[in-house]
């Protein structure tokens, strides 16, 4: 935190000097416009300490207001005070008239700066208390399998010749599946970790691609581990592209099959469509289970870890880190995340994520003058 | 006396090596374990396996310079062994002369398939290189004619364009192993074929539409994320 309050002060940004330099022209032409209208009043200098205000609480730091004020009491004098288009430090006034605007650059560049650091101070709250509530949620899920899995190991190891083979395949089953669960929750803790940098995600390689490849990729990684359960899939005819990480909406799809094989209770069938509305691509993964409980719908996407954690009848898996992960990648994406129950009762989860409309119209293109 | 394959486990964390190494001889096959670099290139040179698995993250040195040398004067199958997020390494390794992959963590049927497939097609490679492109390629109801430079699905012509019969044939050619964009476009579009693999995409996209029942679920040719892709293995 205070490094990079540091950084930001040592650091001459494009835009700042831009919102430095735009103000002190705008103010000089305005002080020209002005002239005709002032009768022979000073009121450039004014203007000049209203424009330093401006600049210094737009910029980061200390430097541009200062700068400004320096440049503000050298334009005045050389452009508006008599002799014109000269500079003159003999004028009476001329110290008071730089000590004001100076501390007026000053006064403010702190001010700003206090009032930013309030604002880092809060995000970074903010982030802290997600990750710990993060970490708890994690800690819970990470030991309930674990346990499990120590357990069943030495019921295997000292139980050796008593147990029927029949309970050992059953113990190895429970096994191998806590395991797989604890392998995908660590996918998706490595996920946010990459995207929740303090970077805001911007290692996030975009690439432009082909839609049903994404969820065909998906699909196959969610057959590995849930071979019985029935999904449905409706692609599109038309070619979409979509600028994406392959690999982490691959991951939103993946944790989307599961959350309802393993949440949707009654569930007969998963059904995966992607259509196009406009300039973007909409997924929607759609379960006939019983639906949503109505009092969680609001906050199912906020990684609202909290809610599961102690809650005795929890007995399935929380799936709070699996969700929040999704709409954390589609947010990452501009896309947009949604979760309802629809008409027949079961759950519908539906993220849209903007298309690749110039690459898609160039092929278009390219395919016409292939047929012909 | 014993005509089993020869396989080099290269593997720093013991308990993976131990678990792939009782996978492999259970399954027929002799295995020795090498736990670094260093060791690795002595079991290599020494005993001539006749397949590697190699673990990209060693200790002592980077898995692809193992890759570089030991192609540097063998072509014994490697198949690399990598995490999930690290598409580009994979890539890399492929393209330094990898036969396959596979991502950790993986199941010991998927081991097995790749373990065979990079196996069949030393045996190809030494028998009947030159005939491959001539006759027919069969995988389920897809038949690849090299004769017509044709492709069928359930013994209707697909209607494939020139680029798409090129794709398809390469990617029979090898059926089983992935290959990567990079290596598909210097096939059919050149060496100085434009940088970006859309135009790839965009053609598989048609073909799938072409050939395959469901493109959310291909039988024929399948993507590996980020890699490139991979046709199902040929029925003879």
């Amino acid at each position: 935190m205070d490094s990079s309050a540091k950084k930001k002060n040592a650091k001459l940004t494009w835009r700042d000097v831009g919102i430095t330099i735009g103000t002190l022209a705008a103010t000089t032409l305005l002080c020209y416009a002005l002239r005709p209208f002032a009768g022979g009043e000073k009121f450039e200098a004014i203007l000049f300490v209203v424009a330093v205000l401006i600049i210094s609480r737009f910029t980061n730091g200390y430097i541009y207001g200062v700068a400004a004020s320096i440049l503000g009491v050298l334009i005045v004098n050389c452009i508006f005070t008599y002799p014109y288009y000269q500079l003159n430090f003999t004028l009476t006034g001329y110290p008071i008239a730089i000590l004001s605007m100076l501390s007026a650059a000053m006064i403010t560049g702190t001010l700003t700066t206090r009032i930013k650091e309030q604002e880092q101070l809060k995000i970074d709250a903010e982030r802290e208390r997600t990750r710990s509530n993060l970490l708890r949620a994690v800690s819970h899920d990470l030991r309930t399998p674990l346990t499990a899995i120590s357990g069943a190991c030495s019921v295997l190891k000292e139980g050796g010749d008593t147990l029927s083979e029949q309970e050992k395949n059953k113990l190895l089953n429970q096994i191998e599946e806590d395991s797989q669960w604890l392998i995908r929750l660590v996918e998706n803790l490595l996920i946010v970790t990459r995207i929740d940098a303090p970077d805001g995600g911007a290692n996030i390689a975009k690439e432009s691609e082909v839609v049903e490849e994404v969820a065909a990729s998906a699909l196959t990684q969610f057959r590995k581990h849930f071979p019985n359960v029935k999904v449905e899939t409706h692609m599109p005819d038309e070619l979409l592209l979509v600028p994406m990480d392959g690999m982490l909406i691959r991951q939103v799809i993946m944790n989307l099959f599961e959350n309802a094989a393993i949440h949707a209770d009654g569930m007969t069938k998963i059904t995966l469509d992607i259509s196009r509305e406009g300039e973007n691509a909409v997924f929607r993964v759609t379960d006939d289970g019983r639906g949503i409980d109505p009092n969680l719908l609001p906050h199912i996407l906020e990684g609202d870890f909290k809610r599961s954690v102690g809650s005795s009848e929890d007995k399935k898996r929380n799936m709070g880190i699996g969700l929040s992960v999704c709409s954390t990648i589609i947010s990452a994406h501009e896309g947009k995340m949604r979760a309802y129950n629809g008409q027949n009762g079961g759950a519908v989860f539906e993220f849209t994520l903007p298309l690749d409309m110039a690459e898609m119209e160039l092929y278009d293109y390219d395919e016409q003058q292939e047929d012909e | 006396m014993s005509n089993k394959y020869l396989i080099v486990i290269v593997e720093d964390e013991y308990n993976i090596s131990s678990f792939v190494s009782a996978v492999l001889q259970a399954n027929g096959f002799d295995t020795m374990v090498a736990h670094n670099g260093a060791e690795a290139i002595i079991l290599i040179t020494s005993h001539c396996p006749d397949l590697v698995l190699l673990d990209l993250g060693l200790p002592d040195m980077d898995g692809q310079g193992i890759i570089e040398n030991v192609r540097g004067w063998s072509n014994v199958p490697i198949i690399v062994v990598s995490a999930r997020t690290r598409e580009r390494d994979k890539v890399k390794a492929l393209e330094s002369g990898a036969d396959d992959y596979i991502t950790k963590p993986f199941g010991t049927s998927e081991l097995l398939a790749r373990i065979r497939t990079a196996l069949r097609h030393v045996q190809l490679r030494e028998g009947e290189q030159a005939q491959r492109q001539t006759g027919v390629f069969h995988t389920g109801d897809l038949e690849v004619d090299y004769d017509k430079r044709r492709v069928y699905v359930n013994g209707e012509d697909a209607h494939l364009t020139q680029n798409e019969y090129k794709i398809v044939a390469l990617l029979s050619k090898y059926s089983g192993r992935v290959l990567t964009y990079d290596s598909i476009i210097k096939h059919i579009w050149g060496p100085n074929a434009k940088q970006g693999n859309q135009i790839l995409r965009v053609n598989m996209a048609n073909i799938r539409r072409k050939i395959e029942p469901s493109t959310a679920e291909p039988r024929y040719i399948m993507t590996e994320m980020g890699v490139g892709y991979r046709m199902a293995e040929g029925e003879d």
